[in-house]
């Protein structure tokens, strides 16, 4: 759990990291619902023009917060997360994400940390761009 | 050449679609949590209730959804109103003849916890249209914003996602 009077402007959080697997995917396709061909089924996936199987643009927005909660603890309020996804993660490929903190301020009896974000695959390919907010209780 | 219609443009800021859920099972948000954080357990937040009770109780994950599989409104024997994401046709307006949608970004706000038991009320907008020139040729691209409320008229989460069409 993070001290929120520890945190400094610059400080980089905990990197979160998945495998880019059906196995993942179809662990959250069965809670979203989520089950289009191009998230498990090679021949869909290049007939739609890519080379394989990708993951699903909701579950790496969930990857942010799981990686944002792990970091600041249960306590905390994750205000607000953003992604701008500029490539798939796909099948095979693992994904790591991080973050940095540059902002900080104390609003409401709470500090609050503004965070940019990002996410890469193993081959150095940047997957997505992001921001957050997260309130931690004072 | 534009995409973008004067008709298109008089949609923008009006409701497309309501959904109201069914009661969040606590059931639910353990086996969301249990397939994000896979393969390794999600924090006792997210499914033991007497440790969660230190923090008024079990929460879903921010990023939970409480409208997947099926609603209180609509029902599941209700037509579907796409098979897409969206179609403007929803409000009487012509839909864009695009050949690929692609979800390119994703903005969540988040306000009040969704617990067991609540219930979430959802409203679908189109809240912006905006083109660019890019790989495949002039992008549509589509804001569709979600606001979800709960039983006590509480904020929960705007999400607003950004779809390009080509």
């Amino acid at each position: 759990m993070t001290d929120p009077g520890a945190i400094a402007v610059g400080d980089e959080i905990p990197a979160f990291s998945r495998e880019g697997t059906v196995h993942h995917w179809n662990r959250f396709a069965a809670v979203n619902d989520e089950f289009a061909g191009h998230h498990w089924d090679d021949d869909v996936a290049r007939h739609e023009g890519f080379p394989a199987p990708f993951a699903m643009a909701p579950l790496l927005h969930a990857y942010l917060h799981a990686m944002l909660r792990h970091w600041a603890g249960p306590s905390a309020r994750i205000a607000a997360v953003a992604i701008r996804l500029r490539g798939p993660l796909f099948k095979g490929r693992r994904m790591t994400s991080g973050g940095r903190v540059t902002a900080l301020r104390a609003e409401a009896g709470e500090t609050i940390a503004d965070l940019e974000l990002w996410m890469d695959d193993d081959t150095g390919a940047r997957l997505s761009t992001g921001t957050a907010t997260v309130a931690f209780p004072v | 050449m534009t995409w973008i219609t004067d008709e298109m443009r008089g949609i923008v800021g009006k409701v497309m679609r309501e959904a109201i859920s069914h009661p969040i099972a606590l059931s639910d948000i353990r086996k969301w949590a249990m397939a994000v954080y896979w393969p390794e357990p999600p924090p006792r937040q997210y499914w033991d209730e007497d440790y969660a009770a230190q923090f008024g109780g079990i929460a879903a994950p921010e990023d939970f959804n409480p409208f997947a599989w099926t609603a209180a409104m609509p029902t599941p024997d209700d037509p579907p109103v796409s098979m897409s994401a969206f179609r403007e046709s929803e409000l009487g307006v012509a839909t864009p003849d695009y050949k690929a949608i692609l979800l390119t970004e994703i903005r969540a706000r988040h306000g009040a916890p969704m617990r067991p038991g609540d219930v979430i009320r959802c409203i679908w907008k189109i809240t912006d249209y905006m083109e660019r020139e890019g790989r495949m040729g002039l992008m549509l691209y589509t804001t569709l914003s979600q606001e979800f409320t709960n039983q006590r008229g509480e904020w929960v989460r705007t999400l607003d996602s950004v779809f390009a069409r080509y």
